[in-house]
């Protein structure tokens, strides 16, 4: 399959949601590792507690590509992830994720051809607020179509 | 009049830097360019309007783009409607051939990059696969050419008599202006720097050292 039918066909639609429990605990984790020390992203008592704005780019969901993609995982690897923030994330929030294939690519470097897949989860409230967009790319290193 | 022909912005999709942290990093750092050129990879960056970044640093910022070929990339200056209609910028596998006429054809000019660099430059695949009609000018220095490649490039092109350019690939702001070239005359816009090409006045310079 071309990169444009795999775009056809698995691009614009969800194929996976999540729901979790956003906890103080979690926020300041995260935040500590990120080496952050603003008190109002590692101290739960600030006035402003939230968290940090790439805190979402942690959340995977339960699976990488939807059913009956053709991948081959062993060329693939992880090419990064982009975070655009639009609301924090405070701690009490339930939070819904929905994942779906926003694009696929490809693009010819110094080891041959390589297979871009974006993985995007949107991630909301439970008021429904819009809090980031996390782009998460896959590459897949010497894709024959 | 110097400039860096080859750059990339976030608009590319592994490009990291901003226009506008481009020019502040040129400002800050006080180098010798008087602008750049966005050859986002794969596109034609139509959306784009740096008309207020130039008159706030004084600099020329042009588009245009990096399209990819059998054999390696190519940078497409000039890009019009009836380039873009003539072959899809988004594949991997144009016609090398067909771009340089095609680009001939429309009033633009296209240069291979990077020449020297494995699977995504000319000069391997013309070992491989045969030597390319219509190559006129090519970028021999490149800022992000790997030990030994923009000397291969250096190589082909005096062998062949092709001209040269420069350009940094910049895909961070640091990065910008490593490479550039400089030109005999004044380039003012998009047109400018299509006829400077076309007349061969022009070299491929490291602005910080030469």
């Amino acid at each position: 399959m071309t990169a444009e039918e795999l775009k056809r066909k698995f691009t614009g639609w969800v194929f996976d949601e999540i729901d979790l429990d956003i906890t103080s605990e979690s926020l300041v984790g995260f935040a500590t590792a990120c080496g952050e020390t603003l008190p109002k992203f590692t101290d739960p008592t600030d006035p402003d507690f939230q968290g940090v704005p790439n805190y979402l780019t942690r959340i995977h969901g339960t699976r990488a590509l939807p059913e009956d993609f053709p991948v081959e995982m062993h060329r693939c690897f992880d090419a990064g992830k982009s975070v655009e923030f639009h609301a924090p994330v405070r701690p009490g929030d339930r939070i819904h994720g929905t994942s779906e294939i926003a694009d696929i690519y490809e693009k010819s470097g110094r080891t041959g051809s390589m297979l871009f897949i974006v993985h995007r989860m949107n991630f909301f409230d439970q008021r429904k607020t819009h809090l980031a967009t996390v782009d998460w790319r896959l590459v897949q290193r010497e894709f024959d179509a | 009049m110097i400039l860096d022909l080859h750059s990339h912005s976030i608009a590319s999709d592994d490009g990291r830097a901003k226009v506008e942290n481009y020019c502040q990093w040129i400002e800050r750092k006080g180098l010798p360019l008087d602008g750049f050129v966005l050859t986002e990879h794969r596109q034609f960056d139509d959306a784009s309007d740096y008309r207020a970044l130039e008159d706030r640093f004084g600099l020329l910022i042009l588009k245009a783009s990096e399209v990819e070929t059998e054999y390696g990339h190519v940078l497409v200056f000039g890009v019009n409607d009836d380039l873009r209609a003539a072959f899809d910028f988004a594949r991997i596998d144009n016609p090398i051939a067909m771009v340089l006429a095609e680009s001939e054809r429309c009033g633009a000019v296209a240069v291979p990059c990077h020449p020297g660099r494995p699977k995504v430059g000319m000069c391997a695949h013309w070992e491989t696969r045969g030597p390319v009609e219509g190559v006129r000018i090519v970028e021999t220095l490149n800022g992000g050419s790997r030990e030994g490649e923009n000397e291969i490039a250096e190589r082909y092109a005096e062998e062949h008599g092709w001209s040269r350019i420069g350009g940094s690939d910049s895909h961070i702001v640091s990065h910008i202006g490593r490479c550039a070239t400089r030109f005999e005359e004044d380039v003012r816009d998009i047109d400018g720097l299509v006829r400077a090409l076309r007349r061969g006045r022009f070299d491929a310079v490291r602005p910080e050292i030469d």
